[in-house]
C-alpha cells in the first residue's frame, strides 16, 4: 500500500514521463514538444531519486550534452551561449553516470574558472553588499546573484569540490548577502540605505547551500524567517526551495507534505506546473542528488 | 491599428502618404522607415488623464472613456487578442503600492472585452522573484483572475524569440521577447506611477523590463542593467512597439521607489498610445521634469514627443491631479529632476 506521499510523487513522475521528447530530453511544459536543458536536468534529478534504473535517464543525460559548448558551459539554447546558468543543474543531473563523467568534468572546470562581474565597492556605493566577492551569475558578464551561486555550490559539493577556494568564497558571498533581519532575496541587501525584503525561494536556496558549511547561529534569523513564512506558501518554486532549505537544517515542517498536496491541487487554478517547478516542489519528499542534507 | 495612427502619432492622410512614399527611398539608403517617421517633426500625441479617487471607482468606465478619447473604438479591438502587462515586482505585507492594483487590471480586462476583444491574457515576469505565482497570489491579482477566468502567463519561463534590437541605444544587438508577443494583436503596458532609484521614474516604458524572460535575462534582469538602464528601456520600447499604456496613478509611490518608497494618493489613471508622451505626462503629474529623465530625453522626438506643447491633453488637466512626489537627494537619479 503506497502512502499518500509516495502516491503524489509517483503520479507526478508519470506526468513527467509524458514530457519526454523524441530527443530524449524533457520539455518545460506539458504542451511543448521541444526539450530544454533546465527542464531535462530537473526531470533527471527527480526520476533518478525515484526510479534510478529508469531507461529514460541515460538518453536524457546524453541530450544535455547537446547544450554543452567547448569550454564546458551548458547553455539554455545554442542561440544563447551567454546564458549558462543550466551548467550547475547539468552537473547534478550527470552525477554519477560514468558515461557522462567527461562532460561533467568539463562543466565543473567551467564553473571553477567562471565568475560574475565584480568590483571593489567604493565609499559612495548605493549598495551595501561586498561587490568584490565572487559567486556565480545567471548570465555571462553580469553580477553574481544568490540562487545562481547556491546552485553552483551544490553542484560542486556533489563532485567533491566543496573545499575549493571558489566554494569558500561563495560561502562568504552568501553570508554577506544575508539580510540583516534574516533571509535572502535575489542578492541585494541594502540599497541607498534601505534594507530590502527577503524572498522564500532565495532564502531556501541559500540555506540549502550553506547547510553543513556554517554554524546554525550564522543563519538563525533566516531559519526563523523561513519557518514562519513557509506556512503561507502554496506555490511550487517558493515552497519547494523553502522546504529544501529547512530540511537541509533538519527542520522540515511536519505539515510539509500537506502543503505540497495543496500546492499540487492548485494546478487547477494555474494550469499544469512547468517541469522545473514540479520537480522542485517534490524535491523535499525524495532524496535528490546534491540537494539532500549533507550532514 | 488605425491606418492614420502609428504609435499614437497622429498623421493626416497626406502626411501618411508622404511618409509611405518616403519610406521606399529611405529604406534604400539604410535608414529605417520607423526612425524616419518618428524623427519627423510631424509628431504629436494625445494623452488622457482620468480621475479615480479610489480603487472602488468605476475603473472600467474610466478606461473606456480614455480609449474613446484616444480614438480607440470597438472597430479597432473587435476580435483582437490583448496582452496586458501589469507591474508586479514583488510583494510585501502592507505595501500594495508596489504593484499595479488588481482592480485596475480588472477594469482594463472588462473594458477590452466589452469592446469586442477576442481574448485577454495577463503576462508578467517579475525581476526580483523566481516564483512568479507567489507574487501573483500575494498581490491579490491571482484570485481576481481566477474569479474572472482570465489566463495568466509567467513570461519569465517562456521560450523566447530573438529579434534585432531596433532601438540601437545599448550594445545589445538582439532582444529576446516571450513567444506570446507574436500571438497577440495588442500589447498594453499597465504600469504604476512610481519614482525609481536608478531611472528616476518607472512608468509605461520601464514597465516593459518585466516582459523580458528571466530565463535569458536573469533574476534580477541584470543583463539589461549592465547594458544601461535608460538605453535598454528605449531599445525595448522601440523594438516591441507596444500599443497602449495605462498607468495606475490612483495610489503611486514616492521616495525610494520602485520597492521601498511610500504610498502617495494621486487619484489618476493616465493613458495614451505614445509611450514617451504618456511617461512625460506622468512625470509632470509627479512634479518631475521629463527632460531630466534620461530615457525620455533619449526617446524625445524619436519615439515620441515629451514636450508639453506637443502632447494634446484629454480628460483632466495635469494641474488638477499634479502632486509633487518626494525625491531623495542621496539618490543620484533623483537629483535635479524636480519640475520648475
Amino acid at each position: 500500500m503506497l502512502t499518500q506521499r509516495e502516491n503524489s510523487v509517483l503520479s507526478s513522475i508519470q506526468r513527467l514521463k509524458a514530457r519526454v521528447t523524441p530527443t530524449g530530453g524533457f520539455s518545460p511544459t506539458g504542451s511543448s514538444r521541444e526539450d530544454r536543458p533546465d527542464a531535462t536536468a530537473w526531470a533527471i534529478l527527480l526520476l533518478a531519486a525515484v526510479h534510478p534504473g529508469s531507461e529514460l535517464l541515460e538518453p536524457a543525460r546524453t541530450r544535455l550534452v547537446h547544450y554543452q559548448l567547448n569550454d564546458g558551459r551548458v547553455v539554455i539554447s545554442l542561440n544563447y551561449p551567454e546564458v549558462f546558468w543550466p551548467t550547475a543543474l547539468a552537473i547534478l543531473a550527470w552525477h554519477p553516470s560514468p558515461a557522462h563523467q567527461v562532460y561533467q568534468t568539463k562543466a565543473v572546470e567551467f564553473l571553477l574558472n567562471t565568475t560574475g562581474k565584480h568590483w571593489i565597492r567604493t565609499s559612495d556605493s548605493p549598495v551595501a553588499h561586498d561587490t568584490a566577492l565572487r559567486g556565480w551569475p545567471w548570465i555571462e558578464h553580469t553580477h553574481s546573484w544568490v540562487e545562481a551561486t547556491a546552485l553552483a555550490m551544490l553542484a560542486l559539493y556533489t563532485v567533491g569540490r566543496g573545499e575549493h577556494a571558489r566554494v569558500k568564497e561563495a560561502i562568504a558571498l552568501l553570508l554577506d548577502r544575508q539580510l540583516p533581519h534574516g533571509g535572502w532575496n535575489y542578492g541585494n541587501t541594502l540599497v541607498f540605505g534601505h534594507e530590502l525584503w527577503p524572498s522564500p525561494e532565495d532564502t531556501g536556496a541559500a540555506l540549502t547551500a550553506l547547510a553543513g558549511q556554517v554554524a546554525e547561529a550564522a543563519v538563525q534569523r533566516s531559519l526563523e524567517y523561513l519557518a514562519t513564512r513557509v506556512t503561507r506558501i502554496r506555490t511550487p518554486i517558493a515552497l519547494g526551495w523553502s522546504l529544501l532549505g529547512l530540511k537541509a537544517w533538519g527542520k522540515l515542517p511536519k505539515d510539509a507534505h500537506a502543503w505540497i498536496e495543496e500546492t499540487l491541487r492548485r494546478e487547477s487554478r494555474y494550469g499544469e506546473y512547468d517541469t522545473a517547478s514540479l520537480c522542485l516542489l517534490l524535491a523535499s519528499q525524495v532524496e535528490l542528488q546534491g540537494l539532500s542534507p549533507r550532514h | 491599428m488605425s491606418s492614420s495612427s502609428y504609435w499614437g502619432i497622429r498623421l493626416t492622410r497626406r502626411e501618411l502618404l508622404l511618409a509611405t512614399l518616403a519610406s521606399g527611398a529611405l529604406l534604400g539608403s539604410g535608414v529605417s522607415f520607423l526612425r524616419w517617421l518618428i524623427d519627423s517633426p510631424l509628431a504629436s500625441a494625445t494623452t488622457f488623464i482620468g480621475r479615480a479617487d479610489s480603487y472602488d471607482a468605476d475603473i472600467r468606465g474610466i478606461i473606456l472613456r480614455g480609449l474613446n478619447e484616444l480614438g480607440v473604438t470597438a472597430t479597432h479591438l473587435r476580435g483582437k487578442r490583448i496582452l496586458l502587462k501589469p507591474n508586479l515586482v514583488e510583494t510585501h505585507e502592507g505595501a500594495p503600492h508596489i504593484n499595479t492594483h488588481p482592480h485596475v487590471v480588472r477594469g482594463a480586462i472588462e473594458a477590452f472585452l466589452s469592446l469586442g476583444a477576442e481574448s485577454v491574457v495577463i503576462g508578467e515576469g517579475p525581476g526580483h522573484r523566481r516564483d512568479t505565482l507567489e507574487v501573483l497570489e500575494a498581490s491579490g491579482l491571482g484570485s481576481l483572475l481566477y474569479e474572472d477566468r482570465i489566463p495568466f502567463l509567467n513570461v519569465n519561463y517562456e521560450t523566447g524569440i530573438q529579434v534585432p534590437n531596433r532601438g540601437g541605444q545599448s550594445r545589445l544587438s538582439t532582444l529576446t521577447f516571450p513567444r506570446v508577443v507574436q500571438d497577440v494583436d495588442w500589447i498594453v503596458s499597465m504600469a504604476k506611477l512610481k519614482t525609481h532609484h536608478w531611472a528616476g521614474a518607472t512608468l509605461a516604458m520601464k514597465n516593459l523590463f518585466g516582459i523580458m524572460p528571466g530565463l535569458y535575462y536573469g533574476w534580477p534582469k541584470n543583463v539589461l542593467h549592465q547594458a544601461g538602464i535608460p538605453q535598454t528601456i528605449v531599445d525595448i520600447t522601440a523594438t516591441l512597439r507596444p500599443h497602449l499604456a495605462i498607468v495606475d496613478g490612483i495610489v503611486g509611490m514616492e521616495g525610494d521607489g520602485p520597492i521601498m518608497g511610500t504610498p502617495v494618493q494621486v487619484g489618476a489613471i493616465i493613458m495614451g498610445r505614445n509611450f514617451p508622451a504618456v511617461d512625460a505626462t506622468c512625470c509632470r503629474i509627479m512634479g518631475i521634469d521629463p527632460y531630466k529623465i534620461r530615457y525620455l530625453r533619449m526617446a524625445d522626438q524619436w519615439l515620441g514627443p515629451i514636450h508639453e506643447g506637443q502632447i494634446e491633453q484629454r480628460g483632466e488637466l495635469i494641474s488638477t491631479v499634479q502632486k509633487p512626489f518626494a525625491l531623495i537627494d542621496a539618490i543620484p537619479a533623483h537629483r535635479g529632476i524636480r519640475l520648475r
